[in-house]
C-alpha cells in the first residue's frame, strides 16, 4: 500500500479546510473529504427555497482568528465581512432597546433605560476587551499537559505565567473571577436596567445549556469579546453570501496551495495498522492511503465512529465518552415575502439583528423550561435578516430570516416522533416571534426547522452541539477534548484532530484547524 | 502605649481559635464579643424549656484535627454511623455507612453497577479531597504576583499532589470546576445514589447540583469530614455551644482574655495602621494588632472607614455574594418520629446521623430553581439532625430535639417580606417531611423557624450566609474574601481578618482562625 497523500482531512468544515490549507501551504499533498454535497460543515450557505439562500446552521462571524485571515490571505480568496451594526431587542411592555451604528446614539438609547448604565457601558466594554486581550494569547496556544508538561509545556506554562503577571493585578483579579462566575452576577455588578442586562447576557448563554444565572456563563460572554470587531456588548459581522462564503474562501485558499477537495465522499472509517493511521475507507468501499489522517469531526465521531475502540486506551475511551455535548439550540430559517413588522420598532434601519431577550427572567425561564427536557415554550431568539444588508441572499423585495433558538433538548419524546417534535418546536418559535411581529405568519413563504437532533443528522454535530462539545471550564484548554490529548494528537500515531472539539473551541474561528496543522507540521519535520 | 498585643473582634469559633493560637505564642490577647455569650453562630440555646438546640451552625464540619491537637479544647464528639439516612418517597431507603463495603450492599438495592463503582469513587474522591484539605491549610498565594514566600507556603501541598498520581492531577483540575451532578452522572446511574451524594455539594450554597463549582463544594465537605466520606456524622456533646465554650476555655487557659457584651464600634486607624478599637461607652483600647472575626463587608465597611479604602477594594467588597438560602427549623418532639423507610429497623440506630431528604438530582435542582426568581422552594431539600439520640441531655427524658436545615429559602423574597411567609414556609417543610414520616405532626410539641433574615439579625450573618460569603469558585482561594487580600491581611496595616469569609471558608473548622493567627505571627517581627 502506497500513500497517495501526505494528509487526508476528514470533514470539509471550516476547521478541516483551514487545517488543509495550512498543510498544503507547507507543501504537503493534501486531500479533504466531505460527506455532503456542499463544503463548510456547519458554516454553510444553501438555497433551501428557490431564490432564497439560507445560512442553515451558523450565521454570523466575529471570532475568526486574524492570523488565519492574514496567513491564508482570505480576503483575496473571497472573505468579505460586513459589520452588523444595529440590533433591536423588543421588550414585553412594548418598549425596546436598540443598538445603533454610532456610539453616541447607542449611548443615548441606553440612557433612556438608565443613565447610570449609559455611563457604565463604555467602562464595562473596556474591561471586557482588556480581559479578552488578556486571554487572547491562550487562544493561540497549544495547551500543555499540566500533569506531564515536558520542556515545551513548561516553557508554555512559564510564558503563560509571565503573561498573566504582565496583565496587572486588577485585570488579573477580574479575569479570574470572570472565568468562574455567572453572566447575571457579572452584569449585576455593572448595570441596573433589566433590558440592558438581558441584551448583554445573551452572548453569555448562546450555544450553552446554561441559564444566565449559571456559573461559567461570564466566560462564554468573554469568549465573544475575542473577536476583532469592536462594538457595544461584542460585535458581529456578516459574511457576504452567508457563512458558507467563509468556508468557500478558506477552500479557495487551500486549493490555491494545491489541496484537493472532494464533496460527496463520506468517510466510513480511518484505517489503522499497528497503531498508526494509514488512510481512510470511504463508504463506497474505496480506500485512500495517506501518511497522516486528520479529523475535523467532533470527538465522539473522531474516536467512537471513525476508529475502532480496540485502537484506543481504555481510559481515553472513558474520557471521550464523558465529554459532554448536550446540544441546546435549534435553528429556524424563513423565506419571507416581505419584511416583518415589529410592533415596537419605529426605525426600519434596525431590521438587521433582532434579539428576543425581553428580560433576564425571560432568559432564565427559557432555560428552566428546557433543562428538564423538551424545549422552551417561549424561547430566546437570536435573529438576523441578512437580506437587508446582503441582496444576494433573496430575490428583490423578498427576505430571509435566520433564527437561532434556545433552548431545546436533543431528545423530546414528549412531543411525539421526530417530525412531530420538529413541528411543535418550530411552532413555538413562530408563535413567540409573532407576539412581537404580528404579521409574521402572513409573510412566511417557506420554513426550515432544525432541532438539535436535526443538527446532528445534517451536520454530524453530536447531540446537536454547535461547539462540538460544551464550552464549560471542565472541557476547556488542556481538558479539551481529554486530559493529555489536548495538543491535537491522539493515541493513534499519525491520527490528528482539528475540530471545534479541540482548543480553543467553537465558533467560526479557524483556531483549532490552524493549531492542529502547525502541530502536524512539527511532527513531520 | 498598647493595652494588648492583639485585640480580636468577635468570639465566634474562628476568633476563639485565633485567640488560642496567639495566646499560645505568648501574645497578650483580648477577645471582644458583642453578644452576652461567646460562640457566634456556633451556640446551644434552650429555645423551649428543657429542649436545647444548636440554633445556627449544625456542625456539619467539625473542628480540624490540628486545632484540637494544638489547643486541646475540652469537648466530646459523639460519632454516628450511619453517616446518612436517606428515606425515599417510595418508602425505600439508602443508608451510607462508614464502612464502604456495607454501603455498597445498600447501594446494590438500587443498582448493581453503582454498588460496584462506589468503592472506587470513594477512593478517588478521598484522594482529591486530601489535596483540597491541603489547600485549605495554606495561605493562598497573592496571584498573579507569586513570590518565593508564596511558593514556600505551598510546600505542604506537594505530598498530597504527588500521592495523587499523574492522571489524577488532571482529574482534580477537571473536577474542581464541575457541577456535582455531572460528576455523579459519570459514576452512577441510580437517582437515589446521586441525589444522596449531591446534596452535600449544595448544602452550603445557593445553587442546585447542576451548577459549576458544586463538585468543589462536595470535595470541601469531604476534606473536612471525620468519616472519610462526603460529610461528618455525629454531634458535639452539649451542642455546638459546647464546642465554642471549650474553645473559649482553651484560649482562656492559654492566657487570652475574653469579654462579652462589648460591641466594637470601629477600629482606630492612625497613619494607615490599626492601633486600637472603640467599644461602646468605654475608653478606646489600644493594641498592636487588630483581628476581625466579622464578615468581610462588616470588617471593611463598618469596622474600617469605607472612605479610606480604594475604589477597587470598595467595589470588590460590595460585590461579595453572601446569599444565605437556608432556613433553620427547630422542633421539640414528644417522641422519635416514625419514618416509613425504616421498615422494622431500630430508629435509635438508623436516625443517629444526618437524615437527608434529597431524593434525586432533579428534586434538588427544582428546589433551587425557585431562588432564581426570589421564591422559596415549595418542596424543599431537607437536612435533619436529631442530636438527642446521641446526646440525651439535650431534651427531657424520652423526648427529642430535631433541627432542620431547609433549602431553599432566599434572603430576599421578591414578593413581600419574610414576616408573612415564614410560618407558611415552615408548614411546607413539615408537609414535605410528613411524606417520609407521616405522623410527624403528632409528635411536634413546639416549632421555631429562623429564615435567613433571622439568622442575620440573631447571629450577624449578613444575608444569613453561614459561610460569610458564598463558597463559589469566584470567591475561592486567592479571591476570598476579595482578590488581592486573601492572605488574612488588609490594606490597613495591623488589621487582619480571621472569619469564615477568608480562605478556606465556612464550616466550624477553625482553619481560617488558625491560618490568620499564623499570618499575624509571621508579620510580628
Amino acid at each position: 500500500m502506497m500513500a497517495e497523500y501526505d494528509a487526508i482531512v476528514v470533514g470539509g468544515g471550516h476547521n478541516g479546510l483551514t487545517c488543509a490549507a495550512y498543510l498544503a501551504r507547507a507543501g504537503r499533498k493534501t486531500l479533504v473529504l466531505e460527506r455532503r454535497h456542499v463544503l463548510g460543515g456547519a458554516a454553510v450557505t444553501e438555497e433551501i427555497h428557490p431564490g432564497f439562500k439560507f445560512t442553515v446552521c451558523s450565521y454570523v462571524v466575529s471570532l475568526m482568528r486574524p492570523e488565519v485571515i492574514r496567513e491564508l490571505e482570505l480576503a483575496r480568496h473571497g472573505l468579505h465581512i460586513l459589520p452588523l451594526q444595529s440590533a433591536f431587542a423588543p421588550m414585553e411592555n412594548g418598549d425596546y432597546l436598540a443598538i445603533y451604528p454610532d456610539e453616541g446614539s447607542t449611548r443615548e438609547e441606553i440612557r433612556r433605560h438608565s443613565k447610570r448604565d449609559a455611563d457604565m457601558a463604555p467602562k464595562f466594554n473596556q474591561l471586557m476587551y482588556e480581559m479578552a486581550f488578556a486571554v487572547k494569547p491562550i487562544v493561540g496556544m497549544v495547551p500543555p499537559d499540566p500533569s506531564r508538561p515536558g520542556l515545551r509545556g513548561l516553557r508554555t506554562l512559564r510564558d503563560l505565567g509571565r503573561h498573566l503577571q504582565g496583565l496587572g493585578r486588577e485585570t488579573f483579579h477580574h479575569l479570574t473571577k470572570t472565568m468562574t462566575m455567572s453572566v447575571a452576577d457579572l452584569l449585576d455588578e455593572w448595570f441596573e436596567s433589566d433590558i440592558v442586562k438581558a441584551y448583554a447576557a445573551l452572548n453569555g448563554i448562546i450555544g450553552t445549556k446554561l441559564g444566565p444565572q449559571s456559573p461559567g456563563t461570564a466566560y462564554v460572554l468573554l469568549h465573544h469579546y475575542m473577536g476583532e470587531l469592536d462594538g457595544a456588548f461584542t460585535a458581529w459581522g456578516w459574511q457576504r453570501g452567508g457563512t458558507g462564503g467563509v468556508s468557500d474562501a478558506i477552500a479557495n485558499a487551500a486549493r490555491s496551495h494545491g489541496a484537493e477537495i472532494r464533496c460527496e465522499a463520506p468517510v466510513a472509517r480511518v484505517l489503522v495498522r499497528d497503531g498508526r493511521a494509514v488512510g481512510v475507507a470511504l463508504e463506497n468501499g474505496d480506500e485512500i492511503y495517506a501518511k497522516t489522517v486528520v479529523s475535523g469531526c467532533d470527538p465522539r465521531v473522531t474516536f467512537r465512529k471513525l476508529v475502532e475502540e480496540k485502537e484506543l486506551p481504555e481510559d481515553f475511551v472513558a474520557a471521550i465518552d464523558r465529554f459532554k455535548f448536550r446540544g441546546s439550540s435549534g435553528k429556524v430559517n424563513l423565506a419571507l415575502d416581505a419584511l416583518p413588522r415589529f410592533t415596537a420598532m419605529k426605525d426600519p434601519a434596525l431590521m438587521q439583528m433582532i434579539e428576543i431577550c425581553p428580560s433576564m427572567d425571560y432568559l432564565e425561564r427559557a432555560y428552566d423550561d428546557a433543562s428538564y427536557g423538551g424545549f422552551s415554550k417561549r424561547p430566546f431568539l437570536d435573529i438576523i435578516i441578512p437580506s437587508t444588508i446582503d441582496p444576494t441572499m433573496a430575490p428583490p423585495g423578498k427576505h430571509v430570516m435566520s433564527i437561532f433558538v434556545q433552548y431545546a433538548s436533543y431528545d423530546m419524546p414528549e412531543y411525539g416522533n421526530r417530525d412531530e417534535q420538529r413541528d411543535a418546536f418550530g411552532n413555538a418559535v413562530i408563535d413567540t416571534l409573532t407576539e412581537f411581529a404580528p404579521n409574521l405568519k402572513d409573510i412566511i413563504l417557506h420554513r426550515q426547522v432544525l432541532t438539535p437532533w436535526d443538527l446532528e443528522q445534517k451536520f454530524g454535530l453530536t447531540e446537536g452541539n454547535i461547539f462540538q462539545g460544551e464550552l464549560t471550564l471542565d472541557q476547556l484548554f488542556f481538558l479539551r477534548p481529554a486530559p493529555g490529548w489536548a495538543d491535537y494528537r491522539t493515541p493513534i500515531r499519525s491520527y490528528y484532530q482539528c475540530g471545534s472539539g479541540t482548543h480553543p473551541g467553537g465558533g467560526i474561528t479557524s483556531g483549532p484547524g490552524r493549531l492542529a496543522a502547525l502541530e502536524i507540521l512539527r511532527d513531520r519535520n | 502605649m498598647a493595652d494588648y498585643d492583639v485585640i480580636i473582634i468577635g468570639a465566634g469559633h474562628n476568633g476563639l481559635v485565633a485567640a488560642g493560637y496567639l495566646a499560645k505564642a505568648g501574645r497578650r490577647v483580648l477577645v471582644l464579643e458583642r453578644r452576652e455569650r461567646v460562640g457566634g453562630a456556633a451556640v446551644t440555646e434552650e429555645i423551649f424549656p428543657g429542649f436545647r438546640f444548636s440554633t445556627c451552625a449544625d456542625g456539619s464540619g467539625y473542628l480540624s484535627a490540628e486545632v484540637r491537637r494544638d489547643l486541646k479544647p475540652d469537648l466530646e464528639i459523639l460519632a454516628a454511623d450511619p453517616v446518612v439516612f436517606a428515606p425515599q418517597p417510595d418508602g425505600s431507603r439508602l443508608a451510607i455507612w462508614r464502612d464502604t463495603a456495607r454501603t455498597a450492599q445498600e447501594i446494590e438495592r438500587f443498582s448493581q453497577a453503582d454498588a460496584e463503582r462506589y468503592p472506587a469513587f470513594v477512593d478517588l474522591m478521598g484522594k482529591l479531597a486530601k489535596v483540597v484539605g491541603g489547600l485549605m491549610r495554606v495561605p493562598p498565594p497573592d496571584l498573579p504576583d507569586v513570590g518565593l514566600r508564596d511558593l514556600r507556603s505551598l510546600l505542604p501541598l506537594a505530598g498530597p499532589v504527588l500521592s495523587l498520581g499523574r492522571k489524577n492531577v488532571n482529574q482534580l483540575l477537571r473536577v474542581l470546576p464541575m457541577p456535582v451532578a455531572d460528576l455523579l452522572d459519570e459514576w452512577f446511574e441510580s437517582d437515589v445514589v446521586k441525589g444522596t451524594i449531591a446534596a452535600n455539594g449544595v448544602r452550603d450554597l445557593t445553587w442546585g447540583p447542576k451548577e459549576a463549582g458544586t463538585a468543589y463544594a462536595l470535595l470541601y465537605n469531604w476534606a473536612l469530614s471525620d468519616t472519610g466520606l462526603f460529610r461528618s456524622a455525629g454531634v458535639v456533646k452539649g451542642g455546638m455551644g459546647a464546642l465554642t465554650e471549650a474553645l473559649a476555655g482553651a484560649a482562656g487557659s492559654l492566657g487570652a482574655e475574653i469579654r462579652t457584651g462589648a460591641p466594637v464600634k470601629r477600629v482606630i486607624v492612625e497613619d494607615g495602621c490599626a492601633v486600637g478599637v472603640e467599644v461602646d461607652g468605654e475608653t478606646p483600647l489600644r493594641a498592636r494588632v487588630i483581628v476581625s472575626n466579622a464578615d468581610p463587608r462588616t470588617s471593611f465597611f463598618e469596622l474600617l472607614d469605607p472612605y479610606s479604602l480604594s475604589a477597587g477594594i470598595v467595589r470588590h467588597v460590595r460585590s461579595i455574594k453572601y446569599r444565605g438560602s437556608a432556613a433553620r427549623i427547630h422542633l421539640a418532639l414528644s417522641e422519635l418520629p416514625e419514618f416509613t423507610a425504616l421498615g422494622g429497623e431500630d430508629p435509635a440506630v438508623m436516625l443517629r446521623g444526618p437524615i437527608q431528604i434529597a431524593p434525586t438530582l432533579t428534586y434538588l435542582q427544582r428546589a433551587y430553581d425557585c431562588v432564581k426568581y426570589g421564591e422559596a422552594s415549595p418542596r424543599p431539600y431537607l437536612d435533619l439532625l436529631i442530636p438527642s439520640l446521641l446526646d440525651p441531655g439535650l431534651a427531657p427524658d424520652g423526648r427529642h430535639v430535631m433541627s432542620i436545615t431547609a433549602k431553599y429559602a432566599p434572603y430576599r423574597l421578591r414578593a413581600g417580606g419574610w414576616e408573612a411567609r415564614t410560618e407558611a414556609f415552615a408548614d411546607g417543610v413539615i408537609d414535605t417531611l410528613a411524606e417520609y414520616a407521616p405522623k410527624i405532626r403528632d409528635v411536634i410539641l413546639q416549632r421555631r423557624t429562623l429564615v435567613p433574615p433571622d439568622l442575620e439579625a440573631d447571629f450577624g450573618l449578613p444575608e444569613g450566609s453561614p459561610s460569610h460569603g458564598e463558597m463559589t469558585l469566584d470567591q475561592f482561594f486567592h479571591m476570598r474574601p476579595i482578590p488581592g487580600y486573601a492572605r488574612y491581611r488588609t490594606p490597613t496595616t495591623g488589621f487582619y481578618l480571621c472569619g469564615a469569609g477568608t480562605h478556606p471558608g465556612g464550616g466550624v473548622t477553625g482553619i481560617p482562625g488558625r491560618n490568620a493567627a499564623r499570618a499575624v505571627l509571621e508579620d510580628w517581627s
